[in-house]
């Protein structure tokens, strides 16, 4: 069973002349412990599309199912549970509390989801120890660098345990350094622990340490490239799902 | 040019015999996939300098085999050397086939250029994949020339995939616009002033 599978998803913003169809009927299917970037010009729906991918936002038609659950039937409460539960999010900014320290980050989305403050500790301090930040477990974001933060952020997003990583251009304020440390850690993410990342990225070279790349443009799925291996399956792989959408 | 101020270079480290100069000139550039120097090539670039005067037979060394010369830097090859140490390098000004490919599938009918955008797209990702990968694999306690070498691999990757991005992105309007033409010369003597 896949972790992602949209069906002829499509979102439109606006109504009647200015209506605007930022996805058109994409079909995507992400399998497990697969790292998937998404690339495109600004505006062609990347974001729209994890925001919809992560249950942030409704579609206008189409479905998205996590894990074979479709999204569409699920109310607030329960959405909030499948965020909780079964996503993580990885966001440019960081979007750290800048009060709390790197420990009490990382602990937050398990206290707020009902976990005992031992364990969430407990929890939170094992993955901020396995993204290499067990000395800075008391520091608080502004005494991080922008690496640091951003590798926070995803101790927080794994603490949960979730299937899936969603990723929202995450090296995309830091410098190539970081950004590259960031990548190697999102590729640990999937090889070593076993999870499931979709990313959005305009930078090249850190789309390129993910296993397959989806190019979007105007709303829709215009190419996919896969990369590891020696691409003949991949090629093969793209030519029938294109025969079939036909 | 280059090749010949290297052997300089490798010979003011220590004399050696062609065989060792070819050897270390071809780890030092990273592999023969990277810059392919025959030993042949290293022979008559070694007669030519000694030739010239910056390089000398220093020592035959014989040990059952066949006679092996030792060559040896001379001052006026230090000196050759030194030159070229602080001269800066003309950047090479490479044919691009792809831009070839691209014209000509906008000037002929049947072919996409998207299409060939996205292949040549496709491609460049999966090298670039495999490039990170072995730069991840290499060491850099130990091996961090070899990881320059794989940096700038990357980074010329990188160039490349964001000049196809600007490609796709202006692709409209470069197929609207005419080809690139000869412009046509006037032939035959010009007319008479009257």
């Amino acid at each position: 069973m896949s972790i992602v599978e949209t069906e002829m998803l499509t979102k439109i913003y606006g109504k009647g002349e200015t209506a605007v169809t930022a996805l058109d009927r994409i079909n995507l299917r992400i399998e497990p412990g697969e790292f998937v970037a998404v690339m495109g010009p600004s505006g062609c729906g990347k974001s729209t599309l994890l925001h919809l991918i992560g249950g942030l936002d409704q579609p206008t038609s189409g479905r998205v199912a996590l894990e074979g659950r479709d999204l569409a039937g699920l109310d607030d409460t329960a959405l909030t549970e499948l965020r909780r539960r079964k996503i993580g999010f990885v966001f440019q900014f960081f979007n750290l509390i800048p009060v709390l320290r790197a420990d009490e980050n990382a602990a937050l989305p398990l206290i707020l989801d009902g976990v005992k403050p031992a364990e969430a500790k407990t929890r939170a301090e094992a993955w901020l120890g396995r993204v290499g930040l067990e000395d800075r477990l008391k520091h608080r974001p502004d005494e991080l660098s922008g690496g640091e933060r951003q590798r926070v952020a995803i101790a927080r997003a794994l603490a949960s345990e979730p299937a899936l990583i969603l990723a929202d251009e995450p090296t995309g304020n830091l410098d190539s350094l970081a950004a590259d440390e960031i990548a190697i850690l999102l590729r640990q993410v999937c090889d070593e622990w076993g999870r499931t990342v979709l990313m959005v990225t305009h930078d090249p070279r850190i789309a390129a340490y993910a296993d397959r790349i989806a190019f979007l443009k105007d709303g829709t799925i215009v190419d996919e490239t896969y990369l590891s291996g020696d691409g003949r399956d991949g090629e093969k792989l793209v030519r029938e799902k294109l025969e079939a959408q036909i | 040019m280059s090749v010949r101020n290297a052997l300089l270079g490798l010979l003011e480290q220590r004399p050696r015999h062609g065989y060792e100069l070819h050897a270390a000139f071809e780890a030092m550039v990273g592999g023969r996939q990277n810059w392919d120097v025959k030993p042949a090539q290293v022979y008559s670039t070694l007669a030519r300098l000694e030739k010239k005067g910056l390089v000398v037979v220093d020592a035959l060394e014989q040990e059952g085999g066949p006679e092996k010369r030792i060559y040896a830097i001379t001052p006026e090859g230090r000196e050759a050397l030194r030159a070229w140490l602080s001269t800066p390098v003309n950047t090479e000004h490479q044919r691009d086939e792809f831009f070839l490919k691209l014209m000509l599938s906008l000037a002929c009918d049947e072919a996409d250029p998207r299409g060939v955008i996205y292949t040549q797209r496709a491609s460049l990702y999966r090298e670039l994949h495999a490039v990170t990968a072995r730069r991840g694999k290499a060491d850099p306690r130990s091996e961090l020339a070899h990881i320059l070498l794989l940096d700038q691999a990357i980074m010329h990757l990188e160039a490349d995939l964001r000049w196809l991005e600007m490609i796709e992105a202006r692709l409209a309007e470069v197929a609207r616009q005419p080809l690139p033409e000869p412009h046509a010369r006037p032939r035959g003597r010009p007319p008479k002033e009257s």
